[in-house]
């Protein structure tokens, strides 16, 4: 019997993650939405731009888009786990199915998904607590970096600066980065988390030119500055030329598109 | 007698004059500068000028030799890209700063400074740009300080201020003859105590915290103090982004972070 979980919480609670730990779980095919969330007073949404999905849909390669009509509307497999993940800052008033945001419902009619259990994290003892915060102020920037490559001593530079608040307060910050040897990495932060993770994606690009994967960056904080933040990155992305002289000896090596061990 | 050593000023005016200062109140006469009076930092003409009134014999550092001989450095002296392009807008804005006499200083300092068995260097007796790190190899580092010819070796360059003691240094060296004519020679040469010692830096301290820091040397007793001298931090960053350099600097800065990172590999040395 197919299941539709719509899965909510605040910026960096662990949504993805969860998320993804059940798909690994789960013995049959999979699906995945992500909602758009709704702006709450002080409080701005990222705009997403398909990075979670990017990230799910490399580590699970078999997985369903449920944002897209024609995968959405085709007849699902008994078995389908359904899990629609919205962006929420605020627990809601109800407990389980009554607390669903009826603003998302028309989203979800159009898809024709019906939620048969919703879980929030901060509220439902189910999920992981350590990391639901409560927001009362928080800004959202979001930069489409397709077709990118970093420089990787030049990353690991510019997030360090990131977390640390050289561009601002920075609560929230995730991103999916190429690198010139073919790998990429969706980076992680939280606040109340001690440590960045840099998560390999299991799909590696060949070493020809500047990848066709999304490449993003999403960050949500206070005080952002977005001028400083894009002028540092102009400075951590290769060039044409300097891609070229990084890429050329790995391609005598290199053996078509695979996937990571 | 005791004398201080300082290193690595890099243009930051309020961390000098809280060193100086420091120095002055305890008396201290004889004052070394191991260079890298500029570089990254707001202040580079009032920072040299002070050294200059000042009378403090300075060698040069990799930063002043760049200035006056033009970045040729290799890509290598950079651990990333971004390192590289604000090094490269720092270094212009110094050179555009600096005045013609302050570079005839700069270019005229040398790169060695000599007290009878002490010994001054930016990085090492071999390079301005050469890193002797804490941890470096034991051989290596007595090779360094015996090239020099000193029982003390005072150099900076790292940011990172040290003392090294290097004892029961032994070299044997066995000579073996063509065809075994005659017996193999040997000799054994023992060393006796070196030290040497890291001033860290006044102008962009990467010790932890964000005070100035340098070294005094007490000849009488061989005693070496790490003196750590708090300053106005938030003048210097103010100037960084009032005079246009990269606000990032400031917020190093301001956390104790350099200006720019160390290089992965600190012991390569550039070979121009």
């Amino acid at each position: 019997m197919s299941q539709t979980w719509l899965i909510s919480g605040p910026p960096g609670c662990g949504k993805t993650s969860w998320i993804l730990e059940q798909f690994k779980v789960h013995r049959g095919p999979s699906g995945y939405l992500r909602l758009t969330g709704y702006p709450d007073e002080g409080l701005a949404q990222a705009r997403d731009g398909g990075l979670d999905l990017a990230y799910l849909s490399d580590q699970c390669p078999a997985l369903l888009d449920l944002g897209d009509p024609d995968q959405a509307l085709a007849p699902h497999p008994a078995d389908l786990l359904a899990l629609i993940e919205l962006p929420q800052f605020h627990p809601p008033a109800q407990p389980g199915l009554e607390g669903v945001d009826r603003r998302v419902l028309p989203q979800l009619q159009a898809l024709h998904l019906t939620p048969d259990r919703h879980l929030h994290f901060g509220r439902d003892s189910e999920l992981p607590q350590q990391d639901t915060l409560d927001f009362s102020h928080l800004q959202a920037w979001s930069l489409n970096l397709n077709t990118t490559v970093w420089d990787p001593d030049s990353l690991s530079s510019f997030w360090f600066e990131l977390v640390n608040g050289a561009y601002g307060d920075v609560y929230r910050a995730k991103a999916l980065m190429n690198l010139p040897d073919g790998r990429a990495f969706f980076c992680n932060w939280m606040v109340s988390q001690e440590a960045s993770q840099f998560l390999p994606l299991q799909l590696l690009s060949p070493p020809d030119g500047r990848p066709e994967r999304l490449s993003r960056l999403v960050v949500q904080g206070k005080d952002l500055d977005p001028v400083a933040i894009e002028a540092t990155l102009r400075e951590c992305l290769l060039s044409d030329a300097v891609l070229e002289l990084q890429q050329a000896p790995l391609r005598q090596r290199h053996t078509p598109p695979t996937r990571s061990a | 007698m005791a004398h201080a050593v300082i290193s690595c000023l890099h243009a930051n005016l309020a961390a000098l004059e809280a060193v100086l200062s420091d120095i002055d109140q305890r008396g201290i006469k004889t004052i070394t500068c191991l260079g890298d009076l500029v570089g990254y930092g707001p202040h580079p003409n009032e920072v040299v000028n002070l050294v200059r009134e000042r009378g403090i014999p300075s060698c040069q550092g990799c930063w002043d030799e760049d200035i006056i001989e033009g970045l040729n450095a290799c890509e290598c002296s950079y651990p990333s890209q971004l390192a590289e392009r604000r090094g490269h807008r720092a270094h212009q804005w110094t050179a555009e700063q600096l005045n013609d006499d302050n570079k005839a200083f700069l270019a005229s300092l040398p790169m060695v400074l000599r007290r009878d068995r002490l010994v001054f260097v930016h990085g090492s007796p071999n390079s301005q740009h050469e890193y002797l790190l804490p941890d470096m190899d034991a051989f290596a580092a007595l090779e360094r300080v015996q090239t020099a010819d000193a029982d003390i070796l005072f150099c900076g360059h790292t940011h990172r201020p040290y003392v090294r003691e290097l004892r029961d240094g032994v070299i044997r060296v066995r000579v073996q003859t063509p065809m075994g004519s005659q017996p193999a020679a040997e000799r054994e040469t023992a060393w006796p105590v070196r030290r040497i010692v890291n001033a860290g830096s006044v102008g962009e301290p990467r010790h932890g915290n964000t005070h100035a820091t340098y070294v005094i040397h007490d000849e009488a007793t061989g005693n070496v103090e790490i003196r750590e001298v708090p300053y106005d931090v938030e003048r210097t960053c103010r100037a960084i982004v009032e005079v246009g350099l990269p606000p990032v600097f400031a917020w190093r800065l301001r956390h104790g972070f350099e200006y720019a990172e160390r290089a992965d590999d600190a012991s390569h040395v550039c070979e121009r």
